[in-house]
């Protein structure tokens, strides 16, 4: 894509998404989730094929129906309430139609299943801003309606997210929708502690993008897009073996890993609110997404599939990509947890 | 007698003028979104844009309505027009050439017709939010202050303290067109 081109994009991507953050009023606010989408769709036709028109269309329609929705439920909020501000909603209908658009745009259950065909059908490194970029703006605006969300329609959409995504992701071997299913699961962490905690909900998805960004970095440098190709990584690049399987186990939320945080202080928070089956419910699904982790761990890292002795002797090139960031994201994304007690500065 | 009775009519409907052109409006989105030719559908969005301006018309606000005529219509509309003519195909659908149109368009006439009626015959609507009848399409008062009008003010406001809102549409529209060009390219 011509250069200057995708420099309006992206600025007009991050514009959007930073409208909707930081504005405090409701058509801003809408005007930057379009902003956002509509940047959004030529960055995934990038590499034009009828795969990525489809997911783009797709994408496109889910997210066009979600502004609408949002638009209603503030000119509802406006109706009832003669203003435009952007703090709890005042009336049940506008606070229900809101958190079903976000869900839509989130990519929650049940509206979650644009993400795995889009994620699919986009480049790696697209598919990486769609997972992490385009989720600030939806959460920022869930977080600033928290105190006004219906609880229970909340809880119904984050437990059936967190179900749908680990068992979803069971039987794929494509990573990228892996990676949509292990996002569908994280988001449905992050909006269960959403109506008691908010502030987990941002660890949540700090630690989230973290690990998001570390993974799709690790298979953005061999270019790796299914589990097959994944597995013949210990020949080209045999530090990335380990790493991935650190980071997937971050990402499984196993102790001593940074993935544990969330996963700990989200259960300590709803326990602390006398809630105890919610929470084990949560810890036993998110077991279906460690299972599928640990299967790509053990076919990268922990078994060598019997091939060829010509495939053992791989002429080593130096590598031609370079990985931005990819050390600090590793060492976030696994040796974070001592500094649990920091997350007091997202209060 | 008979243009005592005519002029009856036009005066009681002059008084429901905002809810007939609503009606009006409803039905042009029904006509576009049964999915014509998009040729037909840029008939049905010059309807509603009329019926559109009427309404921001009959609320007092007369520049606003205009710039819908002269900005939407004669500029995007027209644009849009000229587009579709370059790929338009030999035989463009009409509402009454396909049966699933007709039928979309009619099941659309229907439902909104069966609204209306619930909307004349109770005293009150409680779909979403409740509104007593036809009070708010009958204009008895525009709303507002009665010493300025808000609908200038509000313009005059855009281009002073909401200057950011004229960058920021005046960005949208920018990149729309860049964007629209980039996915049609293809290569």
């Amino acid at each position: 894509m011509n250069p200057s081109i995708f420099i309006i994009l992206l600025t007009t991507l991050i514009l959007g998404t930073m409208m909707v953050i930081t504005s405090s009023h409701w058509l801003l606010a809408w005007i930057g989730f379009e902003m956002n989408m509509m940047a959004f769709i030529p960055i995934m036709m990038k590499n034009p094929s009828p795969r990525a028109t489809e997911a783009s269309t797709k994408y496109l329609l889910t997210q066009a129906t979600a502004s609408a929705l949002l638009m209603m439920a503030v000119i509802i909020n406006l109706m009832y309430s003669g203003q435009w501000t952007i703090t709890k909603l005042f009336n049940p209908t506008a606070s229900t139609l809101m958190t079903v658009a976000l869900a839509i745009k989130l990519g929650l259950a049940p509206f979650h299943f644009w993400v795995p065909e889009v994620t699919q059908g986009i480049p790696l490194t697209t598919g990486l801003i769609l997972l992490t970029w385009q989720k600030l703006a939806p959460l920022s605006i869930l977080y600033q309606i928290s105190p006004s969300i219906n609880l229970y329609l909340m809880l119904t959409m984050s437990l059936l997210s967190i179900l749908v995504g680990g068992w979803g992701g069971l039987n794929q071997t494509q990573l990228r929708k892996i990676m949509a299913y292990s996002s569908i699961a994280h988001m449905g962490w992050m909006t269960t502690i959403l109506p008691y905690n908010p502030t987990l909900t941002l660890l949540n998805l700090l630690i989230y993008i973290t690990m998001t960004f570390t993974m799709f970095m690790l298979f953005i440098q061999n270019s790796t897009t299914t589990t097959l190709s994944l597995s013949q990584t210990w020949n080209k690049t045999p530090i990335i073996t380990t790493l991935t399987m650190l980071t997937l186990l971050s990402m499984g939320g196993l102790p001593p890993l940074s993935g544990f945080m969330p996963k700990w202080m989200i259960i300590q928070e709803l326990t602390k609110n006398d809630i105890l089956i919610m929470p084990t419910f949560m810890a036993i699904t998110a077991l279906l997404n460690l299972y599928f982790y640990m299967r790509l761990t053990y076919s990268t890292a922990l078994t060598l599939f019997p091939s060829t002795n010509n495939m053992k002797m791989k002429w080593q090139f130096s590598p031609t990509k370079r990985a931005p960031l990819l050390p600090t994201a590793i060492v976030i994304s696994t040796m974070l947890l001592p500094l649990t007690p920091m997350l007091s500065i997202l209060l | 007698m008979s243009l005592v009775m005519v002029e009856v009519h036009v005066r009681i409907m002059v008084t429901y003028i905002v809810f007939v052109l609503s009606i009006i409006f409803v039905i042009s989105f029904v006509g576009v979104s049964s999915k014509p030719s998009p040729i037909y559908g840029g008939l049905g969005l010059i309807v509603g844009g009329g019926a559109g301006c009427g309404v921001v018309l009959s609320f007092g606000g007369s520049f606003l309505g205009l710039i819908v005529f002269l900005i939407y219509l004669g500029g995007m509309l027209v644009v849009f027009g000229y587009t579709t003519a370059m790929a338009t195909e030999q035989y463009p659908e009409v509402w009454v050439s396909n049966k699933v149109v007709l039928g979309a368009f009619i099941l659309g006439l229907v439902v909104e017709s069966l609204i209306v009626i619930y909307a004349l015959k109770s005293g009150e609507v409680k779909i979403v939010f409740e509104f007593d009848g036809l009070g708010d399409w009958v204009i008895y008062d525009t709303g507002g202050s009665g010493v300025f009008s808000e609908e200038v003010t509000g313009i005059a406001a855009l281009y002073s303290y909401g200057v950011w809102l004229v960058i920021v549409t005046g960005w949208s529209l920018f990149v729309s067109v860049v964007i629209i060009m980039e996915i049609t390219r293809g290569n």
